[in-house]
């Protein structure tokens, strides 16, 4: 046996063959050649016996650079090909993706990075710098040699999504799938659909009123027969991978005002500041759990509003200091008090709007939440939604006086500005504050004219100390990702510092997650508006369609694979593998005889190495990235 | 004229980064896309960019190589210097005519050596430097342009024949004509994006001769480090800017420009500048004159939070006007609209108005979509549905909207090539449903004949 494998040892046979290799180094328009003497680099990496062109460019990922490769593939028959580039995470893909494209296979391709960890790493040191790039560029040629050609890995997609959360994202994002005639089926957590919307009464800037805009979105969901709504239910477990997943979904235990999950009835009510209802006409018992399979998930969980502590701004000691969220019911026809501003029984004649609560938080000023943390980002849509209440506050009741208390007013969409100068033009009084000295909120005594007073050194009359009278003080809170701890669990979402969740890249690709096949809709992501939130569902949505479009997805093969020679079934790798259904123990027949032997999943395998790293007998590798590659790259930089 | 037929699902209009991502996201869902650019290369605004906020990502880096996947993808077919005369309803389908103007250059045949280019005696100041560097009278537009193809601007063309005579594989053609483009597509995506408000428009921000007040996009090429001048230095003299100050809201939020909304990137892009400054300059004072920080989107704040500590200078102000001296030192005067609200006289180095977002085109002297108060395309259901135009098959993405930072542009490009499929997939349904009935209408003749 033992020699049988060193025959199939395709390395040593590529090696044999002298594999030639073509180095191409880039310039990154400065960003490397300013500090790494690319040139030379050049004239050293051509030195090494396998290298058999080694060329440099402005961009290596713009067009020419591209065809460059491609016609050396061709002109001097390489085996492999190396860049020298920015990190792996921007252009390896790029490259692949160009050797694919001339015809070639793109895992023969290897990625030095001699940007992030070198020019600008060492921009002080331009010769170390130059010595290290042509060391790592030297370990990627050795590796270049080991190379071998793989195939993508192929699954099935089935031709179905899951979308988990029922408000304007989750509902868009659904109906724009439903209508590639693709199956979707919408799991939502609360008995109700249409998320924080249905706490709104009217929208900016079209002033629209909420409900008509959730009936109709929440009508046009319910009516699809491609869509199947479960409300009450959360999701509880889910394996697989893009192309193929279950999830497993069940009825929220405890919450009886769900009649448990099935098909609803069409008929959609809207009750204020809960949502739309949509009833199942096929009860069941609560705790009972349905399996969904599907090709992608899209997590459009939505955000809750930041809770003030007690005693920020007297929140929780008056009963008149209240939220923003509060006071837009209590504007509301159908709020308490039948849209009669009043607090404690009595017509308000002075109101305080405090912006940035609980967003732009300063470490080391704001108080942190019990997880440590202060909210340090903006909420969007804090400051046009406080304008708006004020405009509404001064239309119907004129005669009632109101301040609003910001730090910088951010009234930036499309029509946003418009509310900010009627305030002004309506006679809304504004004061600026800094972080560091923000309004107090303070008990008046027995004899004053209003209950509150919120005192505050305001910048724009240049530091003084102003006091204003009030009988309502509303706090304009910020967004806050609802807890979806036991999403994070489920699906292994990458989450970010503002514990939102995180995209891929913050610019280029803002509605796909780390995790393949797992897309993000709406203010899960970050704080945003319901525009922004229905265009990053649909964004997601296409996505979607683009995954489960062809009916298959390709994953990247850089995967365990065992060499059933060396593996002596000991079960070590087991063990470590952290990805349920990736790895198992299986009895095989070899010539006559059954032995066991570990086995990979390939589309379960996330090629972490982490069954490399334990095995005994080096019988277990991750294709792409074996241990004799390793190994030739660590003697190649000690070697230089 | 040689008129040239093109049939596709998808028309996309603009090949900026918004025009790019839905006509990938389209093509990857396997509808044929063509896209027109005017420009002699795709990438849009966002190829001239230096870096990115908040990730700092080099622009050139990240915005290449969707250019690239564009190019080369076998769905996509990528029309440069073409213009869009009209698009109008035909039945089901839009019928677009296109003019692709002469490039002077044969694209099939041009290899992008820039032998041409390197023997051509005109200088002239190029664009896409913001005419702070020069280019040539025949010139590839820039290093990471796509196609890699030489363009010979005629207006400034001698016709000495040089280029002609080096061009190695004889594609300069100085009796190239322009051509008729017919399209014929299912749906319709306006990507036509903005330009910035030309630099001049206030006159208390434009002294007559000055050459020291840049405009925003003209600092972003000095900040790149394949700039026009390799480094940051003012035009004027070549000195390097001890003092430099930003401009905020210079023709956004201003009632006298006709532009009273807020252009949404600038109070970010001047915040990133002046990081990058601080990089490049590190003994350099840079003030940033503004109304309000808007730094609302993700991760927005905290970058904001960064530069203050980097010393960066905010000073909430309203600049009344700027005076340029004959040595083109700069005097600034602020009404500081904190402190004491005293108006001073201040001295810079160099000025960078941080100009606002207008439309890139008016897209109603060529469609049949109807525009807003701002002179953006107006959307149908601006809440819900913010890709949808007034016309039905006719999407919209990126700033041809209204102005947008990359991301919102991305996000609104993505949705503008769903609600296009969306559209497209009703257009197959609609048709599968007349062909169901007029199969059923003539099965039952048949029946009635034959009883």
């Amino acid at each position: 046996m033992p020699e049988e494998v060193q025959t199939n040892d395709q390395p040593e046979n590529r090696e044999a063959k002298e594999p030639q290799i073509g180095v191409y180094i880039c310039h990154c328009g400065g960003n490397i050649s300013d500090v790494v003497d690319v040139q030379t680099v050049a004239e050293e990496v051509k030195k090494i016996p396998a290298v058999k062109v080694a060329r440099t460019n402005m961009f290596m990922c713009s067009d020419p650079g591209q065809e460059m490769i491609l016609e050396d593939l061709e002109k001097e028959s390489l085996d492999g090909v190396v860049v020298a580039s920015c990190s792996p995470k921007l252009h390896e893909l790029t490259f692949r993706n160009a050797l694919k494209r001339g015809n070639h296979n793109p895992y023969l391709y290897e990625h030095a990075n001699i940007r992030e960890q070198v020019s600008w790493a060492h921009h002080g040191d331009p010769a170390g710098a130059t010595n290290k790039a042509i060391r790592l560029i030297a370990a990627a040629v050795a590796k270049a040699v080991r190379l071998e050609p793989l195939k993508p890995i192929r699954v099935e997609a089935f031709p179905h999504a899951v979308v988990i959360g029922g408000g304007v994202s989750g509902l868009t994002a659904a109906r724009k799938l439903s209508k590639q005639g693709l199956g979707v089926t919408l799991i939502e957590k609360s008995p109700y659909l249409g998320g924080q919307t249905a706490q709104l009464n009217q929208v900016y800037p079209t002033e629209e009123k909420a409900e008509d805009l959730l009936r109709m979105l929440v009508e046009e969901v319910v009516d699809d027969s491609n869509i199947k709504i479960y409300t009450g239910a959360e999701v509880v477990a889910a394996t697989g991978t893009i192309g193929d997943f279950v999830v497993r979904v069940r009825n929220v235990p405890g919450d009886t005002s769900a009649k448990g999950i099935g098909l609803i009835e069409k008929k959609v009510v809207f009750r204020p500041f809960q949502g739309c209802t949509v009833r199942s006409d096929r009860p069941c018992s609560p705790g009972d759990e349905l399996e969904v399979r599907c090709g992608v998930v899209i997590i459009a969980t939505g955000f809750k509003h930041y809770e003030p502590r007690s005693g920020e701004y007297s929140y929780g000691e008056s009963p008149r200091v209240i939220t923003l969220p509060d006071l837009i019911k209590l504007l509301s026809p159908d709020g308490p008090t039948g849209g009669r501003l009043e607090i404690q029984g009595h017509p308000v004649r002075d109101v305080a709007l405090i912006h940035c609560v609980g967003s732009r938080q300063v470490d080391g000023i704001h108080e942190p939440q019990p997880d440590g943390r202060v909210n340090s980002y903006c909420s969007r849509v804090c400051c046009t939604a406080t304008l708006q209440a004020a405009n509404e506050i001064k239309d119907r009741f004129p005669h009632v006086n109101v301040y609003e208390f910001y730090r910088d007013i951010r009234a930036y969409g499309r029509g946003h500005e418009d509310y900010y100068e009627k305030a002004s033009g309506k006679g809304v009084l504004f004061f600026r504050y800094t972080p560091d000295s923000p309004p107090l909120v303070e008990k008046t005594g027995p004899n004053a004219s209003r209950p509150l007073k919120v005192r505050v050194r305001d910048t724009l009359t240049f530091g003084e100390d102003l006091e204003a009278p009030v009988d309502l003080v509303v706090l304009s809170v910020g967004m806050m990702p609802n807890d979806i701890s036991d999403l994070v669990d489920v699906f292994k979402l990458p989450v970010g510092t503002d514990r939102f969740l995180q995209e891929v890249h913050p610019k280029l690709r803002p509605v796909e997650m780390a995790v393949n096949g797992l897309l993000l809709a709406g203010t899960s992501q970050g704080p945003r508006d319901i525009t922004e939130s229905c265009a990053s569902a649909a964004a997601a949505a296409s996505k979607a369609a683009i995954a489960l479009g062809k009916g298959y997805v390709e994953l990247e093969p850089f995967v365990a694979q065992v060499d059933p020679a060396r593996c002596d079934g000991c079960g070590l790798c087991l063990n470590e593998c952290s990805y349920e259904g990736a790895l198992r123990l299986t009895d095989i027949e070899i010539e006559g005889k059954v032995e066991r032997k570990a086995l990979v999943n390939a589309p379960l395998c996330m090629g972490c190495g982490s069954c490399a790293a334990v095995c005994p007998h080096r019988a277990i590798n991750v294709s792409g990235w074996t241990l004799d590659q390793f190994d030739s790259m660590v003697d190649a930089i000690a070697a230089q | 004229m040689n008129t040239q037929t093109i049939q596709c699902d998808a028309l996309v209009v603009g090949g900026g980064i918004g025009g790019l991502t839905s006509a990938l996201e389209l093509a990857d869902q396997g509808y044929q896309v063509a896209v027109v650019e005017r420009e002699a290369s795709i990438g849009g605004v966002m190829i001239a960019l230096s870096k990115v906020f908040p990730t700092l990502d080099c622009a050139s880096c990240i915005t290449t190589p969707r250019m690239a996947a564009a190019a080369h993808h076998p769905n996509i077919e990528i029309l440069t210097c073409t213009e869009v005369k009209s698009i109008t309803r035909d039945g089901r389908l839009f019928a677009a005519n296109l003019m692709k103007k002469p490039r002077y250059v044969d694209e099939k045949l041009c290899i992008g050596c820039r032998q041409c280019e390197y023997v051509c005696p005109v200088d002239v100041p190029h664009e896409f430097e913001g005419g702070l560097g020069a280019r040539k009278a025949i010139y590839v537009p820039f290093a990471t342009a796509i196609p890699q193809k030489a363009v010979l601007d005629a207006e400034n063309c001698m016709l000495c024949g040089s280029c002609e005579k080096v061009c190695p594989s004889q594609a300069v053609d100085y009796f190239q004509r322009p051509e008729e483009i017919k399209v014929q597509a299912k749906s319709v995506v306006l990507a036509t994006g903005f330009q910035l408000l030309p630099k001049d428009s206030k006159k208390e921000y434009s002294p007559p001769g000055s050459l020291n007040i840049l405009s925003a996009l003209q600092m972003e090429r000095l900040l790149s480090p394949h700039g026009p001048y390799g480094r940051v230095i003012r035009p004027s003299d070549g000195k390097v800017p001890d003092s430099i100050a930003y401009v905020q809201c210079a023709g956004s939020r201003d009632k006298s420009l006709g532009i009273p909304y807020c252009s949404r990137v600038c109070c970010m892009y001047a915040i990133k500048q002046a990081m990058l400054l601080s990089g490049a300059l590190p003994l350099a004072d840079v003030t940033i004159y503004y109304m309000d920080i808007r730094a609302f989107g993700k991760g927005y704040e905290e970058f904001y939070e960064n530069a203050k500590a980097m010393g960066i200078q905010f000073v909430k102000a309203k600049v009344a006007r700027i005076a340029e001296d004959e040595e083109h030192n700069l005097n600034v005067r602020v009404e500081l609209m904190e402190e004491d609200g005293r108006v001073e006289e201040r001295a810079h180095d160099l000025v960078v108005l941080s100009l606002g977002m207008v439309p890139g085109c008016n897209p109603e002297e060529f469609v049949p979509v109807m525009r807003d108060d701002d002179g953006f395309v107006k959307c149908a259901s601006p809440k819900t549905a913010p890709a949808l135009t007034d016309q039905p098959g006719i999407l919209v993405a990126g700033t041809a909207a209204g102005p947008k930072d990359i991301v919102d542009t991305i996000a609104k490009a993505g949705a503008a090539a769903m609600e296009a499929a969306n559209y497209m997939r009703g257009l197959e349904l609609d048709l599968s449903a007349v062909t169901e009935a007029v199969t059923g209408e003539e099965e039952r003749a048949a029946e009635r004949a034959a009883s």
